[in-house]
């Protein structure tokens, strides 16, 4: 049976992991490499590598910095920040990368999800949606939590399935690095919607999140300051979930 | 010596893990586009829809000497696609010609989600492999009851996720990335062609 996925995020910066509040106040965290390797070690399922200010600075993520953390570990490597074209999933790739996250690009061209689709395969090719609340729906955020889009998340969610995306990974903008619980009707309302895993992310506080997280229908969950801060480990997370009666590697 | 192995790559995306790893399980892996010549055994990861492949298989020139190796009993693992070319056919793509070593048609998952995504437990029949976690990335396999089938994993219903005859081996999931279990798998593929060679 397919196991439910435990993810470690790492966010980077200058080549340091960091961790924010909603998108903002970054704080050191650690070195990448030293983590990752960790993380692998406790039996973490997948690693997922965000250069916060990528896109914000317009350029690509730290190819140097993905090579080095991509020949550390064995198991599944999703980078993203900054991926605005196909050379840029190609570079990825190459750096070490498994599968390239696509955000703001794609909500610029949702094309690029289907090219790079094409041309990489479905597999590599994940889209990233950073939701905010608004009403009673979601809105769909680019640019690092800055730039508010005319659709709503779900409905996007639903576009990138059908342009050719192999996953979602579905971040709530307002619940990350809060620690206070994932954004369960989130979860529920794109996981119903898609026909591609959904990966959740965005405010992790205790080995029950990701339990909740995995209840709402996500097919992964994320989590970040909760680990980089040492206040649980992949073990406890996953002895957790497999107490709740989750499927999970170990 | 280690063993000297052609990884066969069709213009795609990563090399590093199955590099790294290969080099982890005491190999010397060569990075080959287009000819390939001497080596010790052939490698051959797929993350590409089978058409593609199939077609790079011609494009590249690799169909017959693949095929040729094989008869020789070159050792030649395919992973994810690659172990799919390995069959006649796929549904994936209706006309497209794999190698076929195996005869039987690689056939379309159905799961719940339209991608198999994820770590699934691998479970052998008989004494090909061993068992333990995999991490699978695809929406086709081939079908559970193929002649060289020696483990199988399930998600919306069986397929074989491991075939093997001789020194042919196919998997669909990815031992690069699927931790301890996937390097001893790795591992296990290059102490065999050490001892072919020993020979």
């Amino acid at each position: 049976m397919l196991a439910k996925r435990v993810i470690a995020c790492l966010d980077i910066r200058d080549g340091v992991v960091v961790k924010g509040r909603r998108f903002a106040e970054l704080r050191a965290s650690g070195d990448p490499v030293t983590l990752a390797r960790r993380y692998r070690d406790h039996g973490v399922d997948e690693i997922v590598v965000l250069d916060v200010s990528a896109t914000l600075e317009g350029r690509l993520a730290s190819l140097e910095a993905i090579g080095s953390i991509a020949r550390t570990i064995d198991v599944p490597l999703t980078v993203g920040g900054g991926v605005r074209s196909i050379e840029d999933v190609r570079r990825v790739l190459e750096a070490g990368a498994d599968k390239i996250a696509i955000n703001s690009a794609a909500c610029d061209d949702p094309k690029l999800l289907t090219r790079a689709a094409r041309r990489f395969g479905k597999q590599c090719v994940v889209a990233s949606i950073d939701a905010r609340q608004e009403n009673r729906g979601y809105r769909v955020v680019t640019h690092s939590g800055t730039t508010p889009r005319q659709w709503d998340a779900t409905e996007w969610a639903a576009t990138c399935d059908q342009r050719g995306a192999g996953e979602i990974l579905l971040t709530s903008i307002d619940r990350d690095g809060m620690q206070s619980g994932f954004d369960t009707q989130l979860i529920r309302l794109v996981s119903a919607r898609v026909g591609i895993p959904v990966v959740a992310s965005g405010g992790a506080a205790t080995p029950d999140s990701l339990a909740d997280a995995f209840a709402a229908g996500a097919d992964a969950a994320l989590a970040a300051s909760i680990l980089h801060d040492g206040k649980y480990t992949i073990n406890q997370i996953k002895a957790r979930c497999i107490a709740r009666g989750f499927v999970i590697r170990t | 010596m280690k063993p000297r192995l052609a990884v066969l790559c069709a213009g795609a995306g990563n090399r590093t893990s199955i590099g790294c790893a290969l080099e982890r399980a005491g190999a010397e892996p060569i990075i080959v586009e287009d000819r390939f010549e001497n080596a010790d055994a052939i490698v051959f990861p797929g993350v590409a829809h089978f058409g593609y492949l199939a077609e790079q298989l011609d494009a590249r020139g690799w169909r017959a000497p693949i095929l040729d190796a094989i008869d020789r009993g070159v050792p030649f693992l395919g992973i994810c696609a690659g172990a799919q070319l390995l069959f006649a056919r796929s549904e994936e793509a209706r006309g497209a010609r794999g190698l076929g070593v195996f005869p039987e048609t690689v056939r379309a998952l159905a799961g719940p989600r339209s991608q198999h995504m994820g770590w699934n437990a691998v479970v052998p029949v008989g004494n090909g492999v061993a068992r333990g976690w995999g991490y699978f990335a695809h929406a086709f396999a081939p079908p559970p009851a193929a002649t060289a089938t020696v483990a199988m994993s399930v998600y919306g219903k069986p397929f074989a996720s491991v075939v093997r005859s001789c020194s042919v081996m196919g998997v669909q999931f990815h031992p690069e990335r699927s931790g301890a279990y996937g390097a001893g798998i790795l591992r296990g593929f290059v102490l065999h062609v050490q001892a072919r060679n020993a020979r």
